[in-house]
């Protein structure tokens, strides 16, 4: 199970793979037989275990949004070469995201700054609220990526720490 | 061409009892198939997983395509060796799906013996490079081996044959264009450091994999330098210093996804246009073929029967249908391709033997690949047929058989015994792949016969020392000859020093066969050209 | 882009407007505004034969208004809003436009008195009430007491500006919990609950500096905070010749961070007896002070049946369609007439309201996550259509949902002959709404509308904070999952590719090994 999607938080590996009509869905669990035909309006119709529906899809890098009975999800698309490498370079608390879209407030971190875990790195503000971003553990500051007043959308990579030094793989 | 009209009863009682017992063979074979795959004792499970080592059928899970076949080759060879103690002869190999391409697989299993090589783990991946090479098949090698078995090293080290051709073998496929690909997931030491060496591309995952000539061990012995595995040929060493590999990976998942990634960068092959059909099942139920079988080896049957159960709705065109009656000449389509088969309705005479010969020319001009369906007990013998000229007529059906251009396959699908083993493309006549069927025997001549004319000699032996025998005296020289005879020409046995490709269910063998075509066409068909048929 | 069909007005008021339109002292119209609101007053404007001219902010220069305005002039600003709040270049851009009349939408400079001066000071007609009225009722503690001395209700209260001193003594004396605000919000913003006395102070610190960030003003009043109240507001529109009626009554209580989500009239709460009472009470208020243009009067509804003036609002409310789909007036259109001088055309009597109509906020954001705004690009949109269906939207495919502006991208208004048709249109026009790109809250208006409480109309302000499981993520079904994984993974082109190349033979047989 190579490729994944991640919906909301969670995380689904899956491949797919050709079969004489069609395509196989292979999960954890099980195989669905699926297919998906392009209509000329834009729509699209999926079919999966023998039932059909139409559904409207769209896609932009990594991200693919679907809309299906009523109600329009967003999947991210993790590429097997990607995910791997990642697992490996740094975990993710090297990097501190942006929780929502909006604008820096104020910065109380700067490069080669050492922080402990809570300590307040900046200020954003969103819809009129202000958060307060915290170091997620000890460290040093690597490198901060937005200026005061600059806007920024959601998982925005706001600050990087120092990679913490890797643990001796196990041989 | 016509659908073959089924004469079979399968309500017969002779139907049910063949089917029942073919059936249990087939089980039989299925079980020792897996647990020869997957049975492991508890402490070699252990050591993998403490040496963060993933299982071999694990890694080519994820190295191989989903939903796509895999064809293993000689699944139980040395099963009937080392006492048992090497299951597949610590090596896995076989046709696969990788990136949507077909490829041949050599991996270490780890689990055995730590990979070791043994007399027959060499011969095992020597024959899964020929097969590359004869088949122009992109190969995959998951490195992860202890090196050469020691106790046994002359028996896999000198020879022609032996584990240097394995390395030839890789130079060969690299001169044709033929990439090759090596994952190294575990030590490679000595000679096996020039699999990853010879590969076109490699990965190396860190932490477990190494290259080396010599291991840390061996190196303090010859020069007295302390070094440490990772030192020596770790990762990072041989993907920033040496550059004697290319990737490397932090695990194993990701060394394969790599070797994934590199192997969908492959040019994909040219294939072999030959005749093609959509494919279509069988008419008769595969499944049938259990009761065809007779339980007796000595008991004929109709191979047509069988032929009607491999073939694309059991349709076949028979050739010279009123001739050389004991061999069944003709065409028929097998999963679409087009294909010519010879298949044994007795013993080879020398109209059949003639009309083999023929016919194989007809499927060579045609540019037909042809499947040899083996039930031979051997050529007619006795006066009236050697002067019929019966050498020179299976003379001719071998001079044939030996310079076909097209790709041939064979399936012993009962008895393969003596010169008629030749004349239907056995072992030594390079059929692309070779497979036996459970129930199947091959020796020189029958165990009854084999072992009857060998206490002839010794009856008449001892009748010149004036020693007469008791019946007793006859059975003790006898039996255990038939006891030897019949161990070393079972399906297993062949199957265990690789005389074949491997064994099949029955009702695996057009999946087999298909995929033994498609893999075929990677390579082009050459102009036939015979040696001298002597008239 | 096809404007969407408006079933308002009524075509021979249309028509007679439009002749009456050639006359009028202006050609062009300047909409000082964007989004929704800025293509809707467009519809109007362009349907009465006049010319729409729209300025905009580089950020929007691909929406439907810029696209749709006969013409379109940009502006520039530190951040984009900023730029709809400069008044100096929207007059500019009047000027340059030859635009006679400028609407200012809701937000931005709609109540700002000072705009409105200086639009009349150029010469042009500003279309909503005078500057007086936008002070008096902008400035909350003065609007206040002005209507409690016109008799009418209003909660019981401590305003800062009686004696500063003594306010945070005279806060303690109203009982709790209360609400701090701030004198110059509005709209929701800067408001706080305090439940405890010992809180009191602390929170009046907090509101006083936010009130100073965002409003440019301290000053605070606390009021009785009535728990669970309904919001109850009343469409009114007068003339310049004094002329005032009603056109009823909307109901706002479904509210996140006191923001409406969705409105709906005539409000389920409200008997005959009790929707005339607060009407008229609302028109006897915009009477009292003489208002001109459309206006809304906002009130605090109990459950006992009482009411209170909360806040009138000198604009054009963001709800405005539901009144018109029951009345069958185009209110921008009577704001237009209002603006150059006509009297009002219809007496209270002939203002009618048949069936019910609601409005649905299509906003960017998660509601699963506290309604945290959303971003990205509008990948594709298809809007829904039907019996009964409006969508005033301010986006179209191909725009990117930035945080730049409020996240409020459409409305989407459905009316039916009564609530329980309008609540099924609704719920079948949000399920066909599709915006894929940027996360919306469209699904969380359908398991909205869908709760038995939003169906026995038991709706207040503390509704969705009582029900969190409407904003909350539902499960997702295994199908449901499988269905998705199974078009994502066809739309991907790596792992498309790579089922795609394996031969027809080896694909037919599948995953089978020997």
């Amino acid at each position: 199970m190579h490729h994944a999607f991640k919906l909301e938080d969670s995380e689904f590996n899956l491949e797919l793979s050709r079969a004489p009509a069609g395509y196989r869905l292979h999960l954890t669990d099980r195989t669905v037989p699926v297919n998906l035909h392009l209509e000329d309006d834009g729509s699209a119709v999926l079919t999966a275990n023998g039932r059909s529906e139409r559904v409207l899809v769209a896609t932009r890098g990594d991200d693919v949004f679907i809309h299906l009975g009523g109600v329009a999800y967003q999947l991210r698309y993790e590429h097997p070469l990607q995910r791997l490498a990642a697992q490996s370079a740094g975990s993710a608390e090297d990097h501190v995201r942006a929780p929502m879209p909006g604008s820096l407030v104020a910065l109380h971190a700067k490069p080669g700054q050492s922080v402990a875990r809570g300590e307040s790195l900046l200020v954003m503000e969103s819809m009129k609220m202000e958060t307060t971003i915290a170091a997620p553990r000890d460290g040093v500051i690597e490198a901060v990526h937005f200026a005061v007043g600059q806007t920024f959308d959601r998982d925005a990579l706001l600050l990087s720490l120092v990679a913490a030094a890797v643990e001796g793989k196990k041989s | 061409m016509k659908r073959i009209e089924s004469k079979l009863n399968t309500a017969s009682a002779e139907f049910q009892a063949n089917a029942a017992h073919n059936r249990k063979l087939a089980e039989a074979f299925k079980t020792m198939q897996h647990k020869v795959r997957n049975e492991r004792p508890e402490r070699d499970i252990q050591r993998l997983k403490a040496q963060d080592k993933m299982f071999v059928r694990e890694r080519l899970k994820q190295l191989l395509d989903p939903g796509t076949p895999f064809l293993e080759l000689s699944s139980l060879a040395a099963n009937e060796a080392y006492e048992g103690d090497v299951p597949g002869a610590g090596v896995v190999t076989g046709i696969g799906i990788v990136s949507g391409r077909e490829v041949m697989i050599n991996a270490g299993d780890a689990s055995v013996k730590g990979g070791a090589w043994y007399p027959l783990s060499v011969k095992k991946t020597v024959r899964a490079l020929d097969v590359a090479i004869e088949n122009r098949l992109p190969v995959v090698h998951l490195c992860d081996s202890a090196g050469g078995f020691l106790p046994l090293q002359a028996e896999l080290f000198a020879d022609k044959y032996y584990a240097g051709r394995i390395f030839r073998n890789q130079c060969m496929l690299s001169k044709m264009g033929v990439q090759q690909v090596a994952i190294v997931l575990g030590h490679c030491t000595a000679g096996g450091a020039y699999v990853p060496g010879l590969s076109d591309y490699n990965v190396i995952v860190r932490g477990t994999g190494a290259i080396f000539l010599a291991g840390p061990p061996l190196v303090k012995a010859a020069t007295g330098e302390e070094v440490t595995v990772d030192e020596l040929g770790g990762a990072d060493m041989h993907t920033s210093i040496s550059g004697t590999a290319d990737y490397p990976a932090s695990s194993e998942e990701e060394a394969i996804a790599i070797a994934r990634d590199i192997v969908a960068q492959f040019k994909r092959p040219d294939k072999t246009r030959i005749e093609w059909l959509p494919p279509e099942a069988p008419y008769y139920d595969p499944s049938e073929l259990y009761g065809v079988l007779p339980r007796d080896i000595k008991q004929g049957f109709d191979i047509r029967e069988v032929i009607a159960r491999l073939v694309d709705g059991s349709r076949f065109h028979e050739y010279q249908p009123a001739y050389g009656k004991t061999l069944i000449c003709g065409y028929a389509h097998l999963w679409g391709y087009k294909i010519g088969i010879l298949a044994n309705n007795g013993v080879l005479f020398n109209d059949s033997a003639l009309k083999g010969a023929h016919f194989i020319e007809l499927c060579n001009q045609n540019r037909t690949p042809i499947l040899f369906l083996q039930n031979i007990t051997g050529f007619m013998v006795g006066k009236e047929y050697e002067q019929r000229g019966i050498t020179k007529d299976g003379a001719k059906m071998i001079m044939a058989v030996s310079n076909s251009e097209v790709p041939k396959f064979t399936v012993m699908c009962n008895g393969s015994f003596g010169a008629g083993n030749y004349g239907m493309s056995g072992r030594a006549f390079d059929s692309r792949f070779l497979f036996s069927w459970p129930q199947s025997q091959i020796s020189v001549m029958g165990a009854e016969q084999a072992a009857n004319t060998l206490a002839d000699v010794k009856i008449r032996q001892l009748a010149r020392h004036g020693k007469q025998l008791t019946a007793e005296d006859v059975a003790a020289i006898r039996d255990p000859v038939v006891a030897e005879f019949k161990r070393k020409s079972s399906a297993y046995y062949s199957t265990s020093e690789i005389w074949d490709d491997g064994i099949l269910d029955p009702v695996d063998t057009r999946n087999a066969l298909g995929i033994a075509i498609s893999a075929a066409l990677n390579t082009p068909i050459g102009d036939p050209r015979y040696g001298i048929f002597r008239m | 882009m096809k404007p969407p069909t408006n079933p308002v007005p009524d075509p021979a008021i249309l028509e007679a407007t439009r002749s009456r339109a050639a006359a009028w002292p202006f050609r062009s119209v300047l909409i000082a505004n964007r989004g929704e609101i800025a293509v809707r007053i467009l519809r109007t404007v362009q349907a009465l034969g006049l010319r729409g001219v729209v300025v905009y902010h580089a950020a929007d220069h691909k929406a439907p208004a810029v696209q749709l305005a006969d013409q379109a002039i940009e502006i520039t600003g530190a951040t984009p809003v900023a730029a709809y709040l400069d008044a100096k270049q929207i007059l500019a851009a009047a000027k340059a436009s030859g635009a006679g009349a400028i609407h200012p939408g809701y937000g931005f400079l709609s109540e700002n008195a000072g705009f409105a001066r200086a639009v009349a000071e150029a010469g042009l007609i500003f279309v909503g009430p005078t500057p007086e009225q936008i002070e008096l009722m902008g400035d909350k503690v003065r609007a206040r007491a002005f209507v409690a001395r016109g008799g009418f209700p209003v909660a019981p209260s401590a305003i800062e500006d009686d004696d500063p001193a003594t306010f945070a003594e005279r806060a303690l004396k109203v009982p709790f919990p209360l609400l701090i605000k701030p004198a110059a919000g509005g709209g929701g913003k800067g408001m706080r609950i305090v439940r405890e006395a010992a809180q009191l102070k602390g929170e009046i610190e907090r509101a006083r500096s936010e009130g100073q960030r965002y409003f440019g003003d301290g000053r605070l009043y606390v009021e009785r905070y009535i728990e669970n109240p309904r919001h109850i507001e009343v469409q009114v529109l007068g003339d310049a010749h004094g002329n005032v009626v009603h056109l009823f009554e909307r109901e706002c209580s479904v509210q996140r961070r006191f923001q409406k989500i969705v409105e709906e009239t005539p409000s389920p709460a409200l008997n005959p007896e009790l929707r005339k009472r607060i009407c008229e009470t609302a028109a006897g208020i915009a009477r009292e002070a003489g208002y001109r243009n459309a206006g809304t009067v906002e009130f605090i509804f109990g459950t006992g049946g009482e009411f209170y003036f909360l806040e009138m609002n000198t604009r054009l409310q963001v709800e405005h369609p539901v009144t018109e789909m029951i009345t069958g007036k185009d209110l921008v259109l009577e704001q237009l007439r209002v603006a150059v001088g006509e009297p009002l055309g219809f007496t209270q009597e002939q203002v009618t309201s048949h069936g019910h109509s609601i409005e649905f906020r299509i906003y960017a954001e998660d509601a699963s996550r506290g309604y945290t705004p959303t971003t990205g690009p509008v990948l594709m949109l298809r809007p829904p259509q039907g019996e009964g269906v409006r969508v005033d939207s301010g986006i179209v495919e191909g725009q990117d949902v930035t945080a730049a502006f409020d996240p409020m991208l459409a409305k989407l208004i459905v009316t039916g002959k009564d609530r329980a048709e309008a609540i099924a249109r609704a719920d079948k026009a949000l399920a066909e709404y599709a915006l894929l790109g940027c996360v919306t809250n469209t699904a969380f208006l359908r398991r909205l509308l869908n709760h038995q409480a939003f169906i026995d109309g038991q709706v207040h302000t503390g509704f969705l904070d009582a029900h969190p499981e409407i904003a909350a993520q539902p499960e997702l079904n295994e199908t449901t999952l499988h269905k998705l994984l199974a078009a994502a993974a066809l739309v991907t082109r790596p792992m498309r590719d790579v089922a795609d190349l394996v031969p027809d033979m080896h694909a037919a047989i599948g995953g089978w090994s020997n």
